[in-house]
């Protein structure tokens, strides 16, 4: 059963367990708390899909490929170092 | 140097850098030393040095007085701080595998381990410096810098955020020097007024019709909303969510407390979830809730 007594309840403390969650950074007692709170409370459950939606989205809008010469100007660059020998 | 100490090592890597390790230190079986070669270095600076200058390009000063500060280029710069402190042993015991690794080798095992991640750390760069020529040059940068204390990087450690580290004091130390001017200016006031904001929309959320809507901004409005939030939000988050590094990762990272890790993913978490969520107003999709919004339900957010 839900212990969460409206959105007041589930604001931040319970934000803040929603992207633990994500995170990954729950222990697994917690996982399971937390689990079973999103399957009883629809509020917290739209907060976890939105917030499953923006990390989405980030990761998505953020992963570029670097120009093409990039690469080779920095094997350029590390040509002309020399490296500590044994 | 023993073989217990050897086993010890491998058996009981420190804490955090190991962790999502691309490589074992099976992979690396070769004798290790645990000796930082000072001799050996010291030659290294001045052929950096010289580098720089031969490629007389524009704009290299963190480097360059990086290099100029000579052996400093490993130890008070980021490598030493990554490969030593994590490990709770104080350095100079650094794993070098000076004995049966030649530089060509090095230089092999650089370019097959570390390149791969040039597209990504090209994607951080693009967060933290303000156009793509900046973010090249700090890709460039870090990965010199990277490729001069590589005989100090611990193999079967985290190489990826070893990268990432020396990538954000790159940036740090890069853009301290060329502009001059603060990260970012006045956090606390920026924060403050974003805190404020977000305050409005979190406590009432965002409903599904809009959750549809966001996931159907352009990549280009996230980037915007990434970008207008302050740095180390903005960092904490794209290491996150971007790069899923684990707090720990991040706090050694950024270089700060797992706690300011957590707080500044919570708040950074909060002022994007706003950005985005007045984006997609503007593009004329409303938020339900935004007309009811729960009054006081949170006292976190109403402090100055």
């Amino acid at each position: 059963m839900s212990d969460c007594q409206g959105l007041g309840d589930c604001d931040d403390a319970r934000m803040e367990r929603i992207y633990e969650y994500l995170d990954g950074a729950l222990t697994r007692d917690d996982v399971a708390e937390i689990k079973h709170h999103l399957d009883d409370c629809p509020e917290c459950l739209e907060q976890y899909d939105l917030e499953c939606v923006i990390r989405n989205m980030v990761k998505r809008s953020c992963t570029e490929s670097a120009p093409e010469n990039l690469k080779n100007a920095i094997l350029d660059r590390i040509h002309g170092i020399r490296p500590v020998d044994a | 140097m023993s073989l217990v100490k050897d086993d010890v090592n491998l058996l009981s890597p420190p804490q955090g850098w190991e962790a999502r390790a691309g490589t074992s230190p099976a992979a690396y079986p070769g004798k290790r030393k645990v000796t930082v070669d000072l001799t050996a270095m010291s030659t290294l600076d001045p052929a950096v040095t010289a580098m720089y200058e031969a490629a007389g390009n524009d704009a290299t000063p963190a480097s360059l007085a990086a290099a100029e500060a000579g052996p400093s280029i490993t130890h008070v710069e980021d490598p030493e701080a990554i490969a030593g402190d994590e490990a709770g042993q104080p350095s100079p015991e650094t794993e070098v595998d000076v004995e049966s690794e030649s530089a060509e080798e090095r230089r092999l095992r650089f370019e097959r381990d570390a390149m791969q991640y040039v597209d990504q750390l090209y994607s951080a760069a693009m967060r933290m410096a303000r156009n793509p020529a900046d973010a090249e040059d700090l890709v460039q940068e870090a990965y010199t810098k990277a490729f001069s204390a590589f005989h100090q990087y611990k193999p079967g450690t985290n190489l990826k955020a070893w990268l990432y580290r020396i990538l954000t004091n790159t940036y740090i130390n890069l853009y301290r020097k060329r502009q001059r001017e603060p990260l970012q200016s006045n956090t606390d006031t920026i924060e403050d007024w974003q805190l404020a904001r977000a305050g409005s929309h979190t406590s009432t959320g965002l409903r599904s019709a809009e959750v549809e809507a966001l996931d159907h901004l352009p990549d280009s409005d996230v980037k915007r909303a990434l970008q207008a939030i302050p740095e180390e939000f903005r960092l904490a988050v794209y290491f996150a969510d971007v790069e899923g590094f684990a707090y720990k990762e991040i706090s050694d990272i950024m270089n700060t407390p797992i706690g300011t890790v957590m707080s500044r993913l919570h708040r950074g978490r909060k002022m994007l979830r706003d950005m985005l969520a007045d984006y997609a107003a503007e593009r004329g999709f409303k938020a339900a809730g935004e007309s009811t919004p729960a009054p006081g339900s949170d006292t976190q957010e109403n402090r100055k």
